[in-house]
């Protein structure tokens, strides 16, 4: 038997119907967004008549705000169309579907307009009218629509139930038996609930993206946690391994009693190798590896530089490493070998003595000597539009070795050194 | 051969070749490309490959030639000399020759030393370097817990074989290495064993080196002007003579040019 499900007026929620629908079965298909189709076949143990069930179905909308329009009938497009037409519970038996769908109009049947327009002006009003013309003469006209409709409209179904997919939900929870405290008897537990958990994503062909914990303590309070490594990943080692790490820098206050993961999927895209070109890191074993070294990249300190387009000095900002694939370029000539700014930060102030408006000698923390050598200056300045610098700068090379570039800060009257040439 | 040879392109277009019809040929063409592709020196090998066999050159030709190609994958090797020897400038060369060819590299930097502008004039792909940098403090050296978690992270990097190049720079951390335990570089010279990954020291004196690691003494012998005293004169390099072997015998002069 199956049941129509028709809501003639605006839901509580989107999806209300079909959680209403899927409290009586899973196997449930959405036609609109106001009306779906149910599969009650092996519901008599529970609702021996239609009657119950139909009964039931109805009290189960009115316990969740929904007035609903219910009809039971052996026909998944008699159960539709009486849903549709008729208020309240509507119950067909067995052999009656085209009896009971013969007085309804034609404009249930959810025809294309133009179809139901040329039905109208061949003077057909009803359903019953449409089931009692020819399926052949239909087909003449028609094609193979002709007979489709005709079957309609006697009640017979075409094809099968389209089962609405389940929302997919990848959460496990483990409760104790007893608490535990520490990370090592977890690391076994966190197995347990883990490998299920991507066994699931995987024989989806999904990934987590991110993974939800929350750890139940014994005081009542919950302690929660989210993972959100760069790469998305469906290998349990790899979470459990980043979940201790995590949980190593943010422990619990207190022991566990339960433990709840929740993954959030996402869909895995295989990777294309090229025969070519150099593997890209493995995203798990990245994933991991900048884990363990999250004490040196959680405040931005540590990652990969980027240089910023402005002309100020020793402007960088550091961002997440995420090595992609290496661009196609054509292999360039071989750099210069060049020597680096071996740069101090923040630069070190210091107190310099010109001779003939050239620095004679330089005393800063570490450096310190008279100069033996110097080019300079060079001015610069720029972003007189937001933080205004202006410095003149100086290459110096003290008498007792080491190279140095130094500044005038020209906004501030102060010498600076900016760090060493190595 | 000559180093030019190593990075021409490749000797024909693949496509082209791969839409031959006859498989002898294509089989040859595959084969000629895989040849190719393997004789580009600065390219990290191909999937499966074995990369613990070759060094890896710094790009500068003198360097590369007292090194015996470059410093060794899977030893503890180390450079060192006083200040503006080089160091930095040798340093920079090696993560940018590593990171051209799309391998990764890495750079552990208690004190916070690195000029990204430097590492990306040197032609260093940014995006694939990994740089650790020390915190922000305002003394002239790091703390020695600083230099101890520097030295772990060095482990995690070596351990996760991802890196062909890890760098400690402990340049300026005298006092604070004096903290770390006796072991560690021991420790990690047994980490790196095996592994595809050099590891590498930077600092101003001898500290540690792997029993196959290249050995790396730079002495400054300062730096050259160009033009006469006056405004328009340039630092145009810094000289240097590099001696390679724990014993010094060889040595090479090198000039670093200046930064662009």
């Amino acid at each position: 038997m199956f049941g129509g499900l028709h809501s003639p007026r605006p839901l509580p929620h989107e999806g209300a119907l079909l959680a209403l629908a899927r409290d009586f079965t899973p196997r449930v298909e959405v036609v609109a967004p106001t009306a779906v189709l149910l599969d009650l076949h092996g519901l008599g143990r529970l609702w021996p008549t239609p009657e119950e069930l139909g009964r039931a179905l109805v009290a189960a909308a009115a316990a969740r705000a929904i007035k609903a329009q219910v009809a039971l009938a052996f026909s998944r497009a008699v159960a539709l169309v009486l849903a549709r037409a008729r208020p309240g519970l509507t119950i067909v038996p067995a052999g009656g579907e085209r009896e009971a769908l013969a007085p309804l109009p034609l404009a249930l049947l959810g025809l294309a307009p133009e179809r139901e327009e040329l039905l109208r002006r061949w003077g057909l009003r009803t359903i019953g009218e449409l089931a009692r013309l020819s399926a052949k003469g239909l087909a003449e006209r028609f094609g193979h629509e002709g007979p489709r409709l005709v079957r309609l409209a006697r009640g017979e179904d075409d094809g099968v139930l389209v089962r609405a997919p389940l929302p997919e939900r990848f959460e496990l929870t483990l409760e104790l038996d007893w608490p535990v405290d520490g990370l090592e008897p977890l690391a076994f537990l966190l197995a347990r609930v883990l490998e299920p958990l991507c066994a699931a994503l995987v024989g989806r062909g999904r990934k987590a993206a991110a993974l939800a914990i929350e750890l139940g303590l014994v005081d009542g309070t919950t302690h929660a946690r989210r993972l959100a490594p760069a790469s998305p990943s469906g290998e349990a080692r790899t979470w459990r391994t980043l979940v201790l790490l995590d949980l190593e820098a943010h422990p619990p206050r207190d022991a566990i009693a339960r433990l709840t993961a929740r993954a959030e999927p996402t869909a895995a895209r295989p990777a294309q190798f090229s025969l070519l070109d150099p593997a890209l890191p493995s995203p798990e074993r990245l994933a991991e590896t900048m884990a363990r070294l999250v004490a040196w990249t959680a405040d931005g300190r540590g990652g990969a530089p980027q240089l910023v387009d402005t002309h100020r000095p020793g402007a960088f900002v550091v961002g997440s490493f995420a090595p992609g694939a290496l661009p196609v370029a054509a292999p360039g000539p071989e750099p210069a070998s060049r020597f680096a700014l071996r740069a101090f930060r923040p630069p070190r102030l210091a107190r310099v003595t010109l001779q003939a408006g050239q620095p004679a000698f330089v005393s800063a923390p570490g450096v310190r000597g008279s100069v033996a050598a110097c080019a300079g200056p060079w001015r610069a300045s720029g972003d007189w539009w937001d933080v205004a610098w202006s410095r003149d700068e100086w290459d110096v090379a003290l008498a007792s070795g080491g190279v140095y570039r130094l500044f005038r800060d020209r906004l501030r009257e102060a010498w600076f050194v900016e760090g060493e040439l190595d | 051969m000559a180093i030019a040879a190593l990075h021409e392109p490749l000797p024909d277009d693949p496509p082209a070749l791969l839409a031959d019809e006859d498989p002898a040929s294509k089989k040859q063409a595959l084969e000629e490309l895989l040849r190719a592709r393997r004789l580009q020196r600065d390219a990290p090998p191909l999937r499966g490959g074995d990369r613990r066999l070759s060094p890896i050159g710094t790009g500068l030709a003198a360097v590369d030639a007292l090194l015996g190609g470059g410093f060794p994958r899977g030893q503890l090797s180390e450079v060192h000399g006083p200040a503006s020897s080089g160091r930095t400038g040798l340093l920079v060369s090696l993560l940018a020759r590593v990171t051209r060819g799309g391998a990764l590299a890495a750079l552990v930097d208690p004190l916070d030393c690195l000029d990204p502008a430097s590492a990306a004039a040197a032609g260093a792909d940014l995006s694939r370097l990994l740089w650790l940098r020390g915190p922000r403090c305002a003394a002239e050296e790091p703390t020695a817990q600083t230099l101890v978690a520097a030295a772990a992270a060095v482990a995690t990097l070596a351990g996760s074989g991802l890196f062909d190049l890890v760098a400690l720079d402990v340049a300026g951390t005298e006092r604070a290495r004096r903290a770390l335990p006796g072991a560690t570089w021991v420790r990690l010279q047994r980490l790196v064993e095996g592994t595809p990954t050099a590891l590498l020291l930077v600092g101003e004196a001898h500290v540690a080196c792997g029993p196959g690691g290249a050995l790396l003494a730079l002495e400054p012998l300062g730096p050259r002007w160009s033009g006469l005293p006056g405004p328009a004169r340039l630092l145009a390099s810094l000289a240097t003579r590099a001696h390679a072997g724990r014993h010094a015998v060889r040595s090479a002069e090198l000039a670093l040019g200046a930064l662009a």
